[in-house]
Parts: C-alpha cells; structure tokens; sequence
C-alpha cells in the first residue's frame, strides 16, 4: 500500500522558494569604484604658505550602507606622503571628506587605512543621483615650502577604497 | 572587496604629460592622477643686529662681528653676497653731515668667526655656501654666516670727537 505525502526535502525546497535563503548560496560580492578623479597642478609655488587642491570625485560602493575605508600610500622614502625632485622630497598632506565640495577632510596617514566614511552614489560612477561623493585634496604645508630646495617635484599617490 | 585608486603625482620625463584615469568597477579597480609642483630658487637673510662703535678709542682698531642666518634653497645651497653702503656710489662710509669715514665689510659663509673675506661694495662675492637647513635658522645651525664690519685707526685718527657718524649697509643675497 502507498502512502502519498510531501517529502520533508522538497518542504524544505518549498520553503525556501518561498522566503528563506537558498542554502549554500553566495550573496554577491561588495564592489567599488572611484571615478573622476583629474589632474592636479600646484605649478610654481612661490611663497610660504599652505596650498592645497581638492578635487570631488565619486566613490561607490555595493556596501549594503555605502561604507567604504580608505587607504593611501606616497611615493617617498618609506611610502610615506612626498614628492621627489631628485634626491630632495616635499612632504604633502592627503585629506579625505566622504562629501563633494570640501575644503577640508580627514588627514590620512600613508599606508593606514581609514574607516567609517559613507557614498550615497546610486551609479557606480555617479551619472545618476550625486554627480560626486567625495573629496580628495592634496596640501602642501608652509613648513614643508619654507625649507623646500628649488625644483620641479613629482610622486605618486594610490588610493585603495575597499567595502565595508 | 577593495578597489584600488592610484594617484600619480608628476613623475613622467618632461614634455610627456600624464592625464586622470578612472577606476572600473571591480574587486579592484585604479585610477590615476597627474600631480606637478615646482619651487623655485630662493635665498634669505636673517638675524641681522645693528652696529654700533660707542666712544671708540681712535687707536684702538674697531670690529663688531655678528652671526647671521642665510639661507638658500637651491641643491648646493650656494648663494653670492652683494654689499652697498649709503656713502657715494654705495661706498661703505659712515657720515656726520659734514665729513665721511670708510669703513670695511667682510663676509664668512661660517658662523662664529671674527674675519672673512673683504667685500666690495656693489660687487657680488664669489660663491658662498650656506649649512642652514631652515629660512630663519629655527632648526638646523642656528646661524650660517658671519658679518663683520670693521673700522681701522688710521680712519678712526680721522674722525671729529663727539660727533655721531652714521650709515646704511644693504646686503642682498642671491641663490647660486
């Protein structure tokens, strides 16, 4: 004599076509971007006092709140902050605001990531919603000008934005 | 997941300019950035006290030495000392308003030193070389050079007793 009733493993299939997550099943990988970022010139500096260059830019992350930290590194001596003209360096400060627009930001230090900031970009590249997310600006302190030797410098900065 | 941006600050040969990239979408993505600055050559004089020869006895020779802070950016840090004084033709005297006194300029790219190497006025010295690592000497030496004014007796035998000579001496330093 059969009996005719529902395999408790298709119950579980059911249900889980109905609500719960699909065992086993990986969520898609956090993503993100940063985009728009442009050229920047100090040109001939020729006083002593601090200048800087930001520049907004778009930041974004698949972070299901937008969360991202942020990590530096310069191409001076060590990875620290600088640029080189020859043997001589010129120490910079990097600054980061989760916002577009600023003036200021959160000081980072080379090689040491930094959390806590947000994107409210909808477009991984902002070309819908917030046209930029962020600010990166670029200060190069009196102290470091009053004591700079002549020259043209140059280095390299990398920025790593990783989800949280 | 990181995405990695890349900011290049200059770093490329002359002529050949680099232009901002962006970052794809992606476990990691870079994007770079062109950065340039130039500072150019600069020198300054610091420390500078005024000179004054009180009641000089006219047999005693006369010389005040005084360290001062030059600084000068360029890679050698080599800099030329230019010396006028207010007298005619930017000549190193002292006057009361009716007669003038010269008096001699000698300059050391050393601090602490009480001779150097005599300057003319107007002329710019041969090169010196300063060991300041600061524009006003606040860190490194505290001072890079000596300046050291002199009056001799035969011209002190010259002066009239009781009468105030004064005068100007504008130095100017030019990197190298």
């Amino acid at each position: 004599m059969m009996r005719y009733g529902i395999n408790p493993s298709l119950t579980l299939l059911l249900g889980c076509i109905v609500g719960c997550a699909w065992p086993g099943a990986a969520s898609a990988a956090e993503k993100a971007r940063i985009t728009g970022l442009a050229d920047v010139n100090f040109g001939q500096i020729a006083g002593t006092v601090d200048r800087s260059i930001g520049q907004s830019l778009c930041v974004y992350s698949t972070s299901p709140t937008g969360a991202y930290a942020v990590v530096a590194s310069g191409s001076g001596s060590g990875g620290t902050f600088a640029l080189s003209s020859g043997a001589a360096e010129l120490a910079y400060d990097v600054l980061w605001a989760d916002a577009p627009g600023q003036s200021s930001g959160t000081v980072l230090s080379s090689g040491t990531p930094r959390s806590g900031f947000t994107s409210n970009a909808s477009q991984h590249f902002c070309n819908s919603g917030p046209s930029s997310t962020a600010t990166l600006t670029i200060a190069i302190r009196s102290a470091e000008l009053g004591s700079a030797r002549a020259g043209s410098y140059s280095g390299t900065l990398q920025i790593t934005i990783t989800p949280e | 997941m990181a995405l990695v941006g890349a900011i290049v600050l200059g770093g490329l040969p002359a002529g050949q300019a680099m232009s901002a990239t962006d970052g794809s979408l992606g476990a990691t993505s870079t994007g770079t950035v062109a950065i340039s600055a130039s500072v150019p050559t600069r020198a300054r004089i610091t420390g500078l006290s005024d000179v004054a020869f009180t009641n000089q006895d006219p047999g005693t020779p006369a010389s005040s030495a005084q360290d001062i802070c030059v600084w000068s950016n360029t890679a050698t840090k080599a800099y030329t000392i230019t010396a006028t004084g207010s007298g005619t033709a930017s000549a190193f005297t002292l006057t009361n308003g009716s007669g003038t006194v010269p008096y001699s300029v000698e300059w050391s790219d050393t601090s602490g030193v009480t001779s150097g190497t005599a300057l003319v006025a107007g002329t710019a010295s041969a090169a010196q070389a300063s060991a300041a690592t600061n524009q006003v000497c606040a860190s490194g030496p505290a001072a890079s050079a000596s300046l050291v004014v002199k009056l001799g007796t035969a011209d002190l035998g010259t002066m009239t007793g009781g009468s105030s000579y004064t005068g100007t001496l504008t130095l100017l330093v030019t990197p190298q």
